[in-house]
C-alpha cells in the first residue's frame, strides 16, 4: 500500500474493560498500528492491564462518556500527526483484520470517512434478532437527526483521514455522539462510504456493551442535542 | 384582607428582596423583579381579576389560567436550565480533556 501502518492510529475508548483491553490492544499492535487507549476513568485498573505494551495511554480524571473519550483520542492522535484515524471498541466486538480493508476503502474511493457496517453485503454478524430490530430503528432515527442514512447507525468502527478528524469536534459526550458524527459529516460535506465489517457478539460484549434498553437513553440525549446544538 | 393574602404578600416581598440582593442584579433585572412581584401582589390582593382575564381569553376560571401559564413558564425554565447544564458540561469536559492530554504516557517501558 505504501503506507506506514504506524501512521494509522487506532483509538480505543475504554471504560472498565480490564478483562479484555490487553487482548484487544495486542491484536492491534500485531498489525503494527499505533494504539491510543483512552481510559474514561475506569475503576478496575485498566491501566495495569496494559503495562508493558507500546500503547499511548491517556486517562480522564472522571467519567465523561464514550463520545468524549473518542474526541480526546482523536486530539491526541492528531498531535502525534496521524495520517488515518480509526475508532475501535475495547470489548472485543470489532475485528482488527477489518481495519486494513477500511483504510483501503478510504483511499480507493477518495472518501473522508468510512463507516463500518454489519448490514451491507459481505458483512458477518451473529447479532440477536431483537438487537437487529433495535439497530434498524436507530438507523432511521439517526437519519432524521443527521440527514445521512447509514445501513448500520451505531457501529463504533470507523476510519477517517486526518483532515476529516480535524472536523470531528464531538461535543456529545455519551452515546448520542454516533448521530453527531453523522451530523458533522453532513455539515462539513465529507465524503463517506460504508464498508462491511465483522462484529462478534461474545457473552462478554453482550454483558458489557450497549443494552437494548439504553437506546431509550440514547434517544433522549439525541433529542436534547437537537434542541440545544 | 384575609390571612392568606398577608402570608403570600410577605413571601413575595421577601423573595423579591432576596433575589435582588443575592443575584446583585443589573438595573434591568431589578425592574423585571419589581414588575413581576408587583403583578403577583396585585393578583393576590384582587384575585377576581385573574378570572376576568381568563374569561376574556376563553378560560373558565382564573385559577385554571394561572395553572396553564405556570406550566408553560416552568417548561421554559427547565429548558433554560438544561441549556446551561449542557454548557457547563462542555466546559467541564474541555478541562478534563486538556488535563488528560497533558498527562499522556507510553506504557511500553513500564513493567507489568
Amino acid at each position: 500500500m505504501g503506507l506506514e501502518p504506524s501512521s494509522i492510529f487506532v483509538i480505543v475508548p475504554c471504560y472498565n474493560e480490564a478483562v479484555v483491553i490487553r487482548q484487544t490492544a495486542e491484536k492491534l499492535l500485531q498489525k503494527k498500528y499505533s494504539v491510543v487507549v483512552v481510559d474514561d476513568a475506569s475503576r478496575d485498573n485498566s491501566r495495569s492491564a496494559l503495562l508493558g505494551l507500546p500503547v499511548y495511554y491517556i486517562r480522564h480524571s472522571c467519567n465523561l462518556g464514550q463520545g468524549a473519550a473518542i474526541r480526546t483520542g482523536i486530539e491526541l492522535a492528531l498531535k502525534k500527526s496521524a495520517a488515518f484515524l480509526v475508532t475501535f471498541d475495547a470489548d472485543g466486538q470489532h475485528d482488527a483484520d477489518d481495519i486494513e480493508k477500511m483504510i483501503e476503502c478510504l483511499r480507493n474511493k477518495k472518501a473522508d470517512i468510512v463507516f463500518g457496517s454489519r448490514f451491507v453485503p459481505g458483512a458477518a454478524t451473529n447479532a440477536p434478532l431483537f438487537r437487529k430490530l433495535v439497530l434498524k430503528t436507530a438507523r432511521f432515527i439517526n437519519y432524521l437527526a443527521s440527514s445521512i442514512l447509514l445501513s448500520d447507525a451505531n457501529n463504533g468502527l470507523r476510519a477517517m483521514t486526518s483532515t476529516a478528524a480535524l472536523k470531528m469536534k464531538i461535543t456529545e459526550n455519551r452515546s448520542s455522539h454516533n448521530a453527531q458524527v453523522q451530523n458533522l459529516v453532513h455539515q462539513h460535506k465529507l465524503k463517506y462510504v460504508e464498508c462491511p465489517v465483522n462484529i462478534s457478539y461474545s457473552d462478554y460484549s453482550k454483558k458489557k456493551g450497549v443494552r437494548n434498553i439504553s437506546s431509550i437513553r440514547i434517544l433522549y440525549d439525541l433529542i436534547l442535542y437537537k434542541i440545544f446544538r | 384582607m384575609v390571612p392568606i393574602q398577608i402570608v403570600l404578600i410577605s413571601a413575595v416581598v421577601f423573595l423579591a428582596f432576596y433575589m435582588y440582593l443575592r443575584l446583585r442584579s443589573s438595573l434591568l433585572d431589578a425592574v423585571m423583579i419589581f414588575l413581576f412581584c408587583g403583578a403577583a401582589v396585585f393578583f393576590i390582593l384582587f384575585p377576581d381579576t385573574t378570572t376576568e382575564i381568563a374569561q376574556w381569553l376563553g378560560v373558565k376560571r382564573g385559577l385554571n389560567l394561572v395553572f396553564y401559564s405556570i406550566t408553560v413558564f416552568f417548561f421554559f425554565l427547565i429548558l433554560k436550565l438544561y441549556a446551561r447544564l449542557r454548557k457547563l458540561e462542555n466546559k467541564f469536559t474541555e478541562m478534563v480533556r486538556e488535563n488528560s492530554l497533558k498527562k499522556e504516557e507510553e506504557l511500553s517501558d513500564k513493567k507489568a
